[in-house]
């Protein structure tokens, strides 16, 4: 990774304006900038250097008011950071700009990334923040006669804090009334060329939306003018959560970020949560990682592909790939007790060993799943029907989908083999032998092809696992593993008091900022972890995929039908609960 | 008089042993693509749970059943009635058997054509009394999809017509004593197949309903017993398109040893399930794949192979 | 008759339609009562309804059209008793019957002998309509390649 040279080129072109550079836990560098010079900083990120930064991978605040640990950071009520990512370098910086307690204000920088817009929305609705050069500000996760900004500090954190709730009547149609398709609303054009648009108001309630998602359209017969994409309504505070909930106990609600990963949701957590202990993880602990990520990438994509195939009209190929997830659930249920939620992995490690015979189960799948996907090859990917109603179908190119911040099998079915795994190795992947696999025109069919590809290649990496699976503990000797291994507890007074006070109150993580990357089935889940040396996180800011992918639609979708939108939004693959949080 | 009675019996008989094989087959359906789909499908009512179409009409019948807000109540209630009539209707002409039917009418194959037509109405007033977006563009979609399918429905088979130099079902079933038309007529039949599909609306043709994009099209603000009759006018449309191949195209009741009217059943059947096989298949293509297909290709195939008909039916007539 | 809302209108144009191919049927032309069904009702009715159907019901168009139907009741109303009068008239006078049907063979010798000219002249006319149809169909807006 190479941005270091980047921080001496920033401080040479703006001077006073880089106030700061910050230390992290992790290994981006983090510099603070002046509130008015944020626009020209990230335009000169974005088009003045060789080898720009050209996505915006994330942009959240942070309420700085009841913080204790400063040291080193310029003063700040409410900080508005950004991550910025090169593909071309591999590397990352996160910028931050400081801002009044009371009434922040910040520059809007989606002339720059387009995909800022709807972060700006989420801090403005989230902190209050507002940024100038915005025609308005409207809330985007929250219902729009919500009052408050509910992630600052001074809100409260769980519903008996506030007054009762009582939905009365009057309520009930208010709120059916903010729901309405009002095309003004949503800055829809109710016309072209003088012929009169259809609005739709396709979901949230659709089974098309997959979740509660909604799209509203303008449409001029069946073909779409204007898509204005609504989303909010699987909203559940997961950030604001984090804050209440210990480092420990937070660790179930990883798996409901994106309820389809499985434990891989536990993973970019757990990164941030052992970089900022300190903690390295066994070799047995990490290797079991990957192999239960892997199987969730496949159980993942597998229903992707079937409802993929559902959404173009095959009714069959879902219930296969049913048959197969059920066979991969049998190995998940067996080594971990769950199912879709396991919370398997452990701050440090995984919660137990593998059970006996895991090896002869997971030999059984890989023995069992490649014959189907061949199967499936025939069924969907060469069936003429599919292939007329997803080739060329919602396409886009490796410029747009970094400008509006597209990552996973979205970004790679441009062309761009942009993989965590290969690109930044987490969890021991540099050890293993797996292709990324990459598509041509980035539209429909590609974006099947490339997840279907990536089944194989998941394949491949569990068999590796199931070869070279190492012997030793699963979890690491250090004072922060929560819970710490069992027979040590019973064994010196030491592990006991870790063990009291990481159960009871849990861990104390110690005082720093680090972020967790991983690439998760729907591309680059990243966790950006605040600790005040508390036994519950400061901020906890979760990056997810399918949130950017969403906000695409608007400018993906004019052009197209009414079934090809409901193909497009097949294969984005998102999930609400990844988006809404 | 009496023979009015006598035909009336005969009619309402008719109708009600259709209605219980349109419900068999039901059954049939789910139970077949529960076996494609690696399911069991409905197996808890009666043996088999074959009795599961009894329990659903049952529900279906005393499940709520009104308008939706802002609706037109007449074209509501009218619209499914619109859509099983005519099908039951088209029924009256169909030979089952070897003098078996109930109007022997000279002009039957078109009379079929006519009925199968007058459907559209049941799907586009359904769909515009409903007053819901997605019901129009499903009216919408139905009523493109119909007028392009019509066309070539009626081309694919006149090819037939010209060979047996009839448009009487009997007369057509008669001149495939010796060899079914579907080896004389091997396009047509393919043509008429395809159309067939479109024109009872079933997957991969049931844009109308495509309840993936348009929730549920036309059938979107429908409940009780008139969605219960739209689906029962699918279901029979199904039986009546492949009772209408079988006469064309199959030979109709001509068979060894078994009584004709067992022929034509068992024929109609099979053709039956390859229908439902085709649902569990394929996927659906987009609204303007199928228009273009329909009048760019298959509407010149069909005028393709009316001409070569025509050119060996009147050689043959002149050596 | 008709109605302020123009798909019952039309509706009851089908009807009428339908009602004209069983007399045709009783009269024994059953070829031309089918193709009443399928070329009429089947196809260019369903053409009417499909553009009506899209038209909007404001209230304010429902109570104009209301408003012109109030005026307009006298010339259907005649219309009407000279078509009801003969069949009330008529009814003990023409036995109740199918009459001898015509075959579809007949229809075809008689249309493709005495009457092949003014067949051909019908014809060219339609296709005169089918490219007048194609010239103002065409869009001039310029559209984006659908694909």
């Amino acid at each position: 990774m190479s941005a270091a040279g980047v921080v001496s080129d920033l401080r040479a072109r703006f001077g006073p304006a880089v106030l700061a550079e910050q230390v992290t836990r992790d290994s981006f560098p983090t510099l603070w900038i002046a509130t008015d010079a944020a626009p020209a900083v990230h335009r000169f990120l974005k088009h003045e250097i060789e080898q720009p930064f050209r996505m915006l991978a994330d942009l959240w605040a942070i309420d700085e008011t009841a913080r204790q640990h400063r040291d080193g950071q310029p003063p700040s009520g409410v900080t508005v950071a950004s991550h910025l990512i090169s593909h071309d370098r591999n590397a990352d910086i996160r910028l931050k700009v400081p801002l009044e307690a009371d009434y922040p204000r910040a520059q809007s920088i989606a002339g720059v990334f387009p995909n800022a817009e709807w972060y700006e929305r989420e801090a403005f609705d989230m902190f209050g923040v507002e940024f100038v050069g915005r025609p308005h500000h409207l809330r985007i996760l929250l219902p729009p006669g919500w009052e408050g900004h509910p992630m600052r500090k001074d809100q409260p954190g769980r519903a008996t804090e506030r007054a009762p709730f009582n939905m009365t009547a009057a309520l009930f149609d208010a709120k059916e009334h903010a729901l309405a398709a009002n095309p003004q609303a949503f800055g829809l054009p109710t016309q072209r060329d003088g012929v009169e648009l259809m609005i739709l108001n396709y979901g949230p309630h659709s089974m098309a939306t997959h979740g509660v998602f909604r799209v509203v359209l303008a449409l001029d017969g069946e073909e779409i003018v204007a898509a204005r994409p609504d989303i909010g309504f699987h909203h559940r505070g997961a950030e604001k959560m984090a804050e209440r909930q210990n480092w420990h106990s937070f660790l179930p609600y990883t798996d409901r970020v994106d309820y389809l990963g499985g434990v891989m949701g536990e993973l970019p957590y757990l990164q941030a949560v052992e970089k900022l202990c300190g903690i390295t993880v066994p070799d047995r602990a990490m290797m079991v990682r990957v192999m239960l990520s892997e199987f969730f990438r496949i159980m993942n994509h597998l229903l992707f592909y079937g409802t993929m195939a559902q959404d173009t009209g095959a009714m069959s190929p879902v219930f296969y790939m049913f048959t197969d997830r059920e066979h991969a659930y049998r190995v998940i249920e067996a080594i971990t007790g769950a199912r879709m939620h396991p919370c398997f992995f452990r701050i440090g490690g995984l919660s137990m060993d593998l059970p006996v015979g895991w090896e002869q189960m997971v030999r059984d799948f890989l023995d069992w799943m490649p014959s189907r996907l061949d199967d499936y090859d025939g069924m969907v990917l060469r069936n003429e029907i599919f292939r007329a109603r997803t080739v060329g179908v919602a396409e886009y190119d490796t410029a747009v989908a970094l400008d509006w911040g597209v990552t996973g099998p979205g970004l790679r079915a441009t062309g761009l083999g942009w993989d965590l795994r290969k690109a930044r190795p987490y969890c021991g992947f540099e050890n293993f032998e797996f292709d990324v696999p990459v598509g041509v025109r980035g539209d429909c069919f590609d974006r099947t092809k490339v997840r279907v590809e990536e089944m194989r290649q998941s394949l491949r990496i569990i068999r590796q696992c199931v070869d070279n699976m190492p012997a030793g503990p699963i979890k690491a000797d250090h004072p922060l593993t929560t819970p710490p291994p069992r027979e040590r507890m019973l064994h010196d007074i030491e592990s006991m008091i870790h063990h009291f006070v990481g159960t009871s109150w849990g861990p104390v993580v110690p005082v720093g900022e680090a972020t967790g990357q991983v690439e998760t089935v729907r591309g680059l889940t990243q966790f950006s972890l605040i600790s005040d040396g508390e036994t519950a996180s400061y901020r906890t800011r979760i990056r997810t995929p399918s949130f950017p992918h969403l906000q695409m639609i608007s400018a993906v979708a004019p052009g197209m039908m009414v079934a090809d939108l409901v193909a497009y939004l097949g294969s984005i693959d998102y999930v609400m609960s990844d988006v809404d949080r | 008089m009496i023979g009015m009675l006598i035909t009336a019996t005969i009619s309402v008989t008719m109708i009600m042993v259709l209605l219980v094989v349109a419900g068999t087959f039901t059954w049939v359906e789910r139970r077949l693509l529960a076996f494609v789909q690696e399911r069991l499908g409905p197996n808890r009512v009666g043996p088999f749970g074959f009795l599961q179409w009894v329990a659903d009409t049952v529900k279906i019948l005393t499940k709520e059943d009104r308008p939706p807000p802002g609706a037109d109540p007449g074209a509501y209630y009218l619209a499914p009635a619109v859509g099983a009539t005519p099908i039951l209707a088209g029924f009256g002409v169909v030979v089952f058997g070897d003098g078996l039917t109930l109007a022997a009418v000279d002009v039957g194959v078109m009379f079929l054509l006519g009925m199968m037509g007058l459907t559209v109405y049941a799907v586009v007033l359904g769909a515009w009394a409903s007053h819901s977006r997605y019901a129009l563009m499903g009216g919408m979609r139905a009523a493109a999809q119909m007028l392009a399918y019509e066309a070539f429905l009626g081309l694919s088979l006149m090819g037939v017509v010209m060979l047996a130099g009839s448009l009487s079902m009997t007369a057509i079933v008669e001149a495939q004593r010796d060899v079914w038309f579907v080896v004389l007529q091997p396009l047509g039949a393919a043509l008429f197949c395809i159309a067939g599909v479109a024109a009872a609306h079933r997957l991969p043709f049931d844009l109308p309903e495509s309840e993936n994009d348009l929730v549920a099209g036309y059938l979107t603000e429908y409940s009780g017993m008139s969605f219960g009759l739209f689906f029962l006018g699918e279901y029979l449309a199904v039986l009546l398109v492949s009772a209408l191949a079988v006469t064309l195209f199959f030979g109709g009741w001509h068979g060894p040893f078994l009584p004709g009217a067992v022929w034509f059943g068992l024929k109609t059947g099979v053709i039956a399930v390859v229908f439902v096989w085709i649902r569990a298949t394929l996927p659906r293509p987009r609204y303007d794949q199928l228009l273009n297909f329909a009048w760019k290709i298959a509407l010149p195939l069909a005028l393709l192979n009316l001409l070569l008909t025509g050119v060996i039916v009147v050689a043959r007539s002149a050596s | 008759m008709t109605r302020p809302n123009a798909v019952h209108a039309l509706l009851y144009l089908v009807v009428t339609l339908l009602a004209l191919a069983v007399s045709f049927f009783a009269l024994g032309a059953a070829f031309a009562a089918v193709l009443l069904i399928m070329i009429y009702a089947g196809a260019i009715v369903v053409l009417f309804v499909f553009v009506v159907m899209t038209l909007p019901t404001a209230p304010e168009a429902m109570a104009r059209e209301r408003a012109a139907l109030n005026r307009a009741w006298p010339l259907p109303a005649i219309m009407s008793v000279l078509v009801i009068a003969p069949f009330l008239f008529g009814l003990g006078e023409v036995a109740p019957g199918i009459a001898a049907p015509v075959s579809a063979q007949a229809v075809g010798r008689l249309l493709f002998g005495p009457w092949a000219l003014a067949i051909e002249l019908a014809s060219l006319l339609l296709l005169a309509g089918l490219i007048g149809v194609r010239h103002i169909g065409r869009s001039d807006r310029v559209r984006g390649d659908r694909r």
